[in-house]
């Protein structure tokens, strides 16, 4: 590190989201194409709001004060882990995330980055701001601590790697970059979900006036003045609807109750088999009859779902925007003990609580409080036998005949 | 924390429905026919607990048409609130229902009604009358998305407060064929059709409304036949004046090419 490269590098560039620009204008039917017009308002708003990857810049969120919109993304930070891999006049490294993330997750943050489609699986296209292994219900943001886990830990059995070796304050730098890129993938996507769906549909564009109508701007220039202010009121308020949801999930981890420390493992273990085959919590059905992962093998995960993979001649439309081809999502074989999302009991808590986001890994149905008698579901004491029976599962012998017939055993079901 | 939620739930969440009552209410019925010969109800492939889901003759859902009158069942309609408009006058009569729960079945390895329709006051309740478990996952855009097993017999309770532009899609992952819409409003002024391809809206306050059409498989109906006239519905909008009593738009036909897959 410390090394200056030469200005060799061409000035780089954050990609458009040309795949979901696309996808829009064939859901909304006669918004019959993006303009280069409206592309390049897109384009240039992105620019205001967030700078480019060698000058970043972070936007003002309204109604959420300079300080928390720094908590998620501290613009000394992200100017740390910008730009082209160098150091300053003191010797202070930059260019953090093109050094160890670029190529694998895109300058852009789109998962798409050179290596990328060797991988499998791919790696995290940031954009729609979805992670799975986090300690925050589905649908929540990760925490900063989530963050930092997965860079200090890699994510076992993918290519993604550990930055244990990274300095603390670099660890700190890339989690809020990738911030940075998520913040910025989601605004990209409301702009244009936004102009596909509340500007004027654009009229063609006529023969003697190539330009397309005053309305179709992302910011309506002809229009006046309060209304442009208007606009660029519900624009700028994309902004903080992102950035809301990383500060609202810092205190949203799900809590974790220790386990009974006293309790009879085998027994245990005895439970959450009996439950990882029963009808309650129903984890062969993807899982499979013996856990190796092959029981729903044609799913797949969200990101891949944007791209409509049923339909071959959409998926090629897409691939030649930049799209990486579909593959299968495949649940884990849980019979070689390799948790992506981390070994420890408190891992597969969270896991199992809140299921895995962008994936069909859903969460288990907890039993609410003074659930009435026969209310089905699981119990803590449930849950952590079943977390007991997926780490005893690398162990257990496939052979063994109890699994050959997996007989539900409804004994300990609330009835 | 808590200021910027209070913060976002001024300005965003509550487009305050206003309490003023309309001096006068009324209703609006739409009859969708395909304008052709119907299709065949095609089979959902039922690869998955096949023992117990292969009982039932389960269909695809994503374009039902009656046979006997070709009326377009799940068309949905309601009324168009644009960002930053005010949610028109509400009934008397919705009050009673606004805190309902509004059930999402799970049943006979298909969900149970195809389309929910819930406002943000609401509570969705989904059931799972079946003896297989079915995973619930439904995907939000404004709302924060969810997907939970839900066993035999299970059910669970779920709040969406926030409208959502598009229907949230609720799908099982272990039953691949089963798909279904939740549409999410803050106003109680959404229908879906019926088998004969009916809807009605009721107590509309009257005046001039823009409503709002799209179906699962087309999305907005853009194109569509009324009173033997093509006419087209910019995304799926088109203003009408409803006036006190009934309002029958009649019947709009849809061309078979409505429903051809992209
Ligand atoms: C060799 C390729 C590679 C490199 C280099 C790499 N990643 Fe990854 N990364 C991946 C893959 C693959 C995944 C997806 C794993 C999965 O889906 O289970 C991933 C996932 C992630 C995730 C998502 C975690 C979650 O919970 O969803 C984050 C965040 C991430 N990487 C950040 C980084 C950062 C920051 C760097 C650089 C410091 C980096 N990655 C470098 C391949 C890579
Ligand atoms: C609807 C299908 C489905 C069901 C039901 C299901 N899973 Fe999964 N599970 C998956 C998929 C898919 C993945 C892989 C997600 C990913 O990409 O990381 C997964 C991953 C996992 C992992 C790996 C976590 C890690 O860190 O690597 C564990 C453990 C797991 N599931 C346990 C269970 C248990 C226990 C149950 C029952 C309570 C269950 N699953 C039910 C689909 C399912």
């Amino acid at each position: 590190m410390g090394v200056v490269l030469a200005g060799c590098t061409p000035e780089a560039h954050f990609n458009a989201n040309a795949v979901l620009m696309h996808k829009n204008e064939n859901a909304a039917k006669e918004t019959t194409e993006f303009s280069p017009q409206r592309r390049a308002d897109i384009a240039n708003t992105l620019v205001a709001l967030f700078g480019t990857p060698d000058e970043p810049h972070i936007p003002a969120a309204p109604g959420i004060g300079e300080d928390d919109v720094h908590q998620v993304m501290d613009p000394r930070k992200i100017s740390f882990a910008a730009g082209s891999v160098s150091s300053d006049e003191q010797g202070r490294a930059r260019g953090l995330y093109r050094e160890h993330c670029a190529h694998c997750h895109g300058v852009t943050g789109d998962g798409a980055g050179p290596t990328a489609s060797f991988l499998n699986p791919y790696p995290r296209d940031y954009r729609m701001g979805i992670f799975k292994f986090k300690s925050t219900p589905k649908g929540q943001k990760p925490t900063h601590e989530d963050l930092k886990r997965i860079l200090v830990n890699g994510i076992p059995g993918t290519a993604m790697p550990s930055f244990l070796v990274l300095p603390e304050n670099e660890i700190d730098a890339l989690v809020h970059y990738v911030r940075y890129l998520s913040v910025r993938g989601e605004v990209e996507r409301l702009l244009i979900d936004y102009a596909t769906y509340e500007l004027t549909p654009q009229t063609e564009p006529s023969e003697d006036d190539p330009n397309p109508p005053p309305e179709d701007r992302l910011v309506n220039l002809e229009a006046s003045e309060e209304d442009q202010e208007s606009q660029a009121e519900v624009i700028r308020s994309f902004v903080s609807e992102v950035t809301q949801k990383w500060l609202d999930a810092e205190s949203l981890a799900t809590e974790i109750p220790a386990p009974d420390p006293d309790r009879d493992l085998a027994k245990s273990e005895a439970h959450g088999r009996e439950l990882f085959y029963g009808p309650v919590a129903n984890c062969i059905k993807c899982h499979g009859d013996s856990a190796l992962g092959d029981g729903q093998t044609t799913d797949y995960d969200d990101w891949t779902k944007e791209l409509d993979p049923a339909n071959p001649e959409l998926v090629a439309q897409y691939q030649k925007l930049g799209a990486l081809k579909p593959r299968n999502i495949h649940p884990r074989n849980l019979r070689n003990g390799v948790y992506r999302g981390g070994r420890r009991p408190v891992d597969l808590y969270w896991r199992l609580k809140n299921g895995i986001d962008g994936t069909p890994m859903p969460a288990v149905l907890m039993l609410p409080e003074n659930a009435p008698p026969g209310s089905k579901g699981l119990t803590e004491e449930d849950l952590w036998a079943l977390i007991d029976y997926v780490r005893s599962l690398p162990y257990e012998s496939i052979s063994n005949p109890r699994l050959a017939q997996p007989k539900p055993n409804n004994q300990r079901e609330r009835s | 924390m808590m200021q910027h939620k209070t913060y976002f739930m001024t300005t965003f969440l509550l487009l305050t429905a206003s309490i003023v009552s309309a001096a006068e209410w009324g209703d609006l019925t739409v009859q969708f026919v395909y304008d052709g010969t119907p299709p065949a109800p095609v089979k959902a492939t039922v690869n998955k607990d096949v023992a117990y889901c292969g009982k039932f003759n389960v269909l695809d859902e994503s374009v039902v048409v009656n046979p006997k009158n070709g009326g377009v069942a799940n068309v949905i309609a309601h009324i168009y609130v644009g960002r930053g408009d005010s949610v028109p006058a509400v009934h008397p009569d919705y009050e009673k229902t606004a805190a309902n729960e509004v059930k999402l079945d799970n049943k006979q390895c298909r969900f149970e009604p195809h389309v929910t329709l819930l406002r943000t006051s609401q509570t969705l309740l989904v059931g799972n009358s079946d003896e297989v478990g079915h995973n619930t996952n439904i995907t939000a855009l404004s709302n924060t998305a969810s997907n939970v097993l839900v066993p035999a017999g299970g059910e669970l309770k779920q709040k969406f407060p926030l409208a959502e532009r598009f229907p949230m899609q609720v799908a099982c992952n272990i039953h691949p064929w089963m798909q279904a819409l939740v549409v999410v409003q803050e106003h109680p002024y959404m229908a879906a059709s019926d088998a004969d391809g009916k809807l009605t809206i009721k107590n509309l306050p009257a005046g001039k409304l823009t409503f709002q059409f799209r179906h699962e498989r087309p999305g907005y109906l853009t194109e569509v036949t009324l009173d033997g006239k093509k006419t087209s519905w910019r995304r799926g909008r088109v203003e009408l004046t409803i006036k006190p009593g009934q309002n029958d738009l009649g019947v709009v036909k849809l061309a078979p090419s409505v429903f051809e897959e992209k």
